[in-house]
């Protein structure tokens, strides 16, 4: 038998959990039922967060956004000041399973999973964010490169959750996206994903460009070296396809049902082009 | 309130979509019968195995256990499927593929269910086994059968006509294809389920999902060893089937467990899992051909090889692979040809019946070797078709003459005329950036039935209640396709009652008759049939008791009107109440038989293809057009547009008809671009819906469907429209695709990645535009 405890506030929380220690926490549950059902993980007890409203709040404070842990994928979708100020997490989480996931599914769970092909990530490797993470009586905050060790593995520690996001809001005049390729459009698994940043000057100069990618490596990766090819460049296709190959060259893909690691290398060296399509609709349209 | 009357040829809402969305009506794995017992079953864990020994007394000691069965525990000859009965219920002295059922348990909850099946040990002597047909007709494969004189060979057939293979050097243009497709798995929403027991009389009541309520019962009672009296089976709505409940799944293992249980009435339902490791699939098909034609473009040979894997077991396999070898030339003329076919046992999943039953295979290769002809001849791939499409009166390439009616010329020229395909190429010119755009085309038909040998027989029974209401005893399944409320808008029609005026009776081989199975695109063509004879019967019946009841009326002049018989020339009624009271229950019933028409035309193939349904006489037709458009920069495929011009005759319910040909096109969009149901030697590494990937709402385009409606001898001049939109979606894409690649994908599904690892190998194929 399993015991589901269901505290309505963070106090309840921490005394629940310092009673029944063993306890799995459980957010929206889109991972870990379907993680026990398969048998993969047992547990005797579970804490549901989903009645500790304190959790699901979006704020805006000190140039951060500040992202409760409980907050879901559709609140990312729905409210202003994400579409505003971090319009990347937006597309990432649009592009994340469907409607019933993004319902029940939450940023924090996307994160604690630490799954390198967590749509999420990416997003949030390119922005800098950092966790607060609290136990009953410390807190901390580090960054998310430093949280998420390997597939599947973080840096809790004993009696921690994660209780916060907080992602610096980028300068002005910068664009950032997310692309994904999976097997189908909705519900589907990351096979590769980037993320990327870019600040161009009126002329497609490049005065600051980042790129994230997901699902090639144990976690999502980040090649400072690579990305300083673009410094004061012009944006063009070499260039792009240079970014491209040689991030291919650094990433460490696995194969597996979806996809092999040849297929996902190739995306890798071809997913910065998307980027001068992207931008070429963005200067031809003036929309988007 | 007046109930409106739906009309043939109009939209009636279905009965049964009220039920069904507000989650009230009853599928079979609804059923919780008081009392009941979970039956579950140990499966094997190798490919091919002998079974030494199993130690079953750990199991039966887990508290809640009432019964732990094997083999051993059954008295019939343990044996089920069609027409070959080779599939053993549980297995006894080997194991054919993983997943075989071998131990059978009860229990009360699904925990000690659980925990019982992993206490069971079962001793294995491993066998080598064979995971590819080619490699399993070798002399020294390993045998599935060590006494079957075709050893591995199931079934192989030969259809030779004209000159055959040695006209291909009077061709002027030739091409040569092979193929490689997949298996396709059903992935019904309902996964296999039913519950059985034993009644007071001693009667084995089951209710199951399933397509074949009467051809159960016979199997079940050979294989457990019951007379065929002592069974009923019963079959609610099926939550989608397409195939694969053409015949048993769990039906025996629930008949074994209710004959153990101590009177307690037991239940099975697969896990998704469990679904896709033990049900059938499509069959993997290989096909080689070479066609060719005359410098006008005129179809002059063709050779065709096929290659089917039936897996562990034959099922419906022999005439999965008749089915193909029919299709295998298409809508076209073809003097001379030469198709070999070959179906094959191996330790793979079971292969049988899925939508489409063998021509999806046939078609996705001629269809693709009719545009690789045609750009060879630099015809146009429309006008390729039209110059070799068949007329009513023409014989196929496979030998099979159009006896009846044949609209595929029509479909042809519908698709010619329309703006997609006249607008064609500035579409394809106006590709973004990274993009590259193609169009392509597919012709094709639909067998309807069983066959010239085996008789297509629907009896129905229709019975006027005391009441003056109506009620239909259906003798064919309804797996959500909409053949109940089919069945009650034929019946309105004829006995002009509103749809409320009619209950109907889904089929129970207590009081329903047997009618076939809902399959082949036969279930409303003959069932249909026979109820229009049983009402037509009924109505006589009625107006003929109205005579005697109305003194001075006379027959023609009566009309039968909604709960009520009217004489037109005085203005009198009479209820179908009072009529209803006047008769015996006896002259209430209707019954009628229909026997669909069968190709007589001689035979031009061995006696076992034939016996097995090679040729059909009743054809549906389609072609279909696809745009699509790829992604250079990850192979992603998008089919943009996508149309279906179907001749399946007269359309009874155009809504009905429409979901028919979405439904179809839908999961044969799925069956090229995505469906790749992995076995990798005999294991299923597609284990569930995360990794076999089904298309979503938003992968597929707004689909259009136009109509051609010949007349056929099916019901008010329809033809069966459930299988038809399955047969295109591959060639057609493929087609499309090969045209944007400037080259062809000869293995499916076309995956993103295997079109961006074709693109990247193409010198020039991985270069964007600008
Ligand atoms: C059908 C389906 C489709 C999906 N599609 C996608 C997709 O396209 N992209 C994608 O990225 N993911 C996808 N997912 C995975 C999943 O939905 C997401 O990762 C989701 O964000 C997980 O959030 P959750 O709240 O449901 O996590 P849960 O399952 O509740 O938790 C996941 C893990 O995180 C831990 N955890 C949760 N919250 C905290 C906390 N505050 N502190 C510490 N630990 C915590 C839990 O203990 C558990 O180990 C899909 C899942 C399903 C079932």
């Amino acid at each position: 038998m399993k015991n589901v405890f269901l505290p309505n506030s963070i106090e309840e929380f921490r005394q629940i959990w310092s009673a029944v220690p063993d306890a799995v926490l459980m957010a929206g549950g889109t991972d870990l039922l379907v993680s026990l059902r398969e048998g993969k993980t047992k547990v005797k007890n579970i804490i549901s967060l989903e009645r500790i409203s304190e959790l699901r709040h979006i704020d805006c404070s000190g140039g951060e956004i500040l992202i409760g842990s409980l907050v879901t994928h559709q609140q990312i979708l729905d409210a202003p000041i994400i579409a505003e100020a971090l319009p990347v997490l937006r597309q990432a989480a649009s592009l994340l399973g469907s409607p019933a996931v993004r319902h029940m599914g939450t940023i924090g769970g996307n994160i604690c999973t630490a799954s390198p092909a967590a749509d999420l990530l990416p997003a949030l490797y390119l922005l800098d964010a950092r966790l607060e993470l609290h136990t009953e009586r410390t807190k901390r905050t580090v960054p998310i490169t430093d949280f998420i060790i390997g597939p599947r593995q973080t840096s809790l520690s004993e009696g921690e959750f994660l209780y916060r996001i907080r992602v610096p809001i980028p300068v002005p005049n910068t664009r950032a996206y997310y692309f994904k390729v999976g097997q189908r459009k909705a519900l589907a698994i990351t096979i590769a994903s980037m993320a990327a940043l870019l600040r161009l000057d009126t002329d497609m100069t490049v005065l600051e460009g980042r790129f994230s990618w997901g699902s090639v490596g144990p976690t999502v990766l980040r090649f400072p070296e690579t990305e300083k090819i673009l410094q004061n460049q012009k944006l063009s296709e070499p260039l792009l396809k240079e970014i491209g190959e040689k991030s291919a060259r650094l990433t460490e893909p696995i194969s597996d049902i979806q996809a092999s690691a040849d297929y996902r290398r190739m995306l890798v060296s071809n997913f910065p082009l998307r980027l001068l399509q992207a931008e070429k609709y963005t200067g031809s349209n003036g929309k988007k | 309130m007046t109930e409106a009357l739906a009309p043939i040829g109009t939209v009636l809402t279905r009965s049964d979509a009220s039920a069904k969305v507000q989650g009230c009506e009853k599928y079979a794995a609804d059923y919780y019968p008081q009392g009941m017992l979970w039956a579950g079953v140990k499966r094997s864990a190798y490919a091919h195995a002998k079974i030494l020994r199993i130690e079953t007394s750990k199991a039966v000691e887990v508290t809640g256990v009432a019964a732990v069965l094997t083999s051993g525990d059954i008295r019939g000859s343990n044996r089920v499927g069609v027409p070959e009965m080779d599939q053993p219920v549980l297995a006894d002295d080997k194991v054919r593929c993983k997943g075989d059922p071998v131990v059978l348990v009860l229990a009360e909850n699904k925990k000690a269910l659980e925990l019982a099946l992993e206490k069971i040990e079962i001793d294995y002597e491993v066998l080598p086994a064979v995971f590819d047909p080619r490699e399993a007709l070798k002399p020294d494969a390993p045998l599935l059968y060590e006494q079957r004189p075709g050893k591995n060979l199931l079934l192989s057939g030969t259809l030779e006509r004209g000159n055959g293979a040695a006209s291909l050097k009077d061709c002027k243009f030739v091409v040569e294809g092979r193929f490689k497709l997949p298996w396709q798995e059903h992935a019904y929403l309902e996964t296999e389920a039913g519950v059985a027991g034993i009644n007071s009389e001693g009667i084995l009541e089951i209710t199951a999902s399933t397509q074949t309520p009467f051809r159960d019962r016979n199997e079940l009672s050979h294989a457990l060893g019951l007379p065929a009296d002592k069974i009923r089976v019963t079959a609610p709505y099926l939550g989608g089937a397409f195939g694969g409940k053409d015949g048993i799944t769990v039906q025996g293992l629930l008949g074994l467990g209710a004959m153990h249980s101590g009177d307690r009435p037991v239940k099975m339902w697969t896990s998704r899992e469990e679904s896709f490791l033990s049900s059938t699939k499509r069959h993997p098909a290989e096909l080689h051909y070479r066609l060719g034609c005359t410098q006008d473009g005129i179809l002059l040979a063709m050779t065709c090889e096929v290659v089917l894997d039936t897996g562990a077991y034959a099922a419906l396999g022999g005439a999965v692979l008749a089915m193909v070898l029919e299709h295998a030339a298409g809508v076209y003329r073809i003097p001379n040809v030469f198709i070999e076919g070959f179906c094959v046992y191996t330790n793979n999943s079971v292969a049988s019946a899925f939508r489409g039953f063998g021509a999806p295979q046939g078609l996705a290769g001629i269809e693709q070797m009719i545009d690789l002809l045609a750009d060879e001849a630099g015809i146009d791939a429309l006008k390729f078709r039209l110059k070799n499409a068949v007329n009513r009166g023409d014989t196929t390439g496979s030998g099979v003459l159009m006896s009846n009616s044949t609209g595929i010329i029509s479909c042809l020229k519908k698709v010619q005329r329309h703006p997609l395909w006249i607008n064609r190429q500035d579409w394809v010119n106006n590709a973004p950036a990274f993009k590259k755009r193609g169009v392509g085309t597919a012709a094709g038909m639909q067998g309807t039935g069983y066959g010239p040998v085996i008789l297509d027989i629907a009896n129905a029974k229709t019975e006027l209640l005391p009441d003056g209401r109506f009620r239909i005893y259906s003798g064919v399944a309804d797996m959500g396709q909409g053949n109940n409320p089919t069945n009650i808008h034929i019946a309105g029609e004829i006995l002009n009652q509103a749809p409320k005026d009619f209950e109907l009776l889904q089929p129970d081989t207590g009081s329903c008759l047997p009618s076939g199975s809902s399959s082949a695109s036969r279930t409303t063509f003959s069932f249909g049939n026979a109820l229009i004879g049983a009402c037509k019967n009924l109505k006589e019946r009625i107006l003929t008791r109205a005579c005697n009841l109305m003194m001075g009326a006379y027959f023609e002049n009566l009309l039968l009107a909604r709960g009520k018989v009217l004489d037109m020339t005085s203005g009198r009624e009479i209820s179908l109440q009072a009529i209803a009271s006047s008769m015996t229950e006896q002259e209430r019933i209707s019954i009628f038989s229909y026997i669909a028409p069968a190709a007589k035309h001689p035979e031009s193939v061995n006696s076992e293809i034939r016996f097995l349904g090679f040729p059909h006489r009743i054809f549906s037709f389609a072609c279909h057009l696809a745009l699509v458009e790829i992604d250079e920069l990850s192979g992603e495929i998008e089919v943009c547009d996508y149309l279906a011009c179907t001749d399946a005759g007269r359309i009874l319910n155009p809504q009905i008809y429409e979901q028919q040909i979405h439904g179809g096109i839908v999961q044969g969009m799925g069956y090229v671009l995505w469906e790749d149901f992995r076995i990798h030697n005999g294991d299923v590494l597609c284990r569930n819906l995360a990794t076999y990937i089904l298309p979503t709402a938003v992968d597929i385009p707004d689909l259009q469907s136009l109509a051609v409606e010949t007349e056929e001898t099916g019901p008010f001049g329809m033809k069966g429209v459930g299988e038809i939109g399955i047969n295109l979606p591959y060639p057609a894409i493929s087609n499309a695709v090969a045209q944007a690649l400037g080259r062809r994908i000869y293995e499916g599904p076309l995956t993103a990645e295997r079109v961006l690892k074709c693109l990247n190998s193409n010198p020039t194929g991985g270069k964007s535009e600008d």
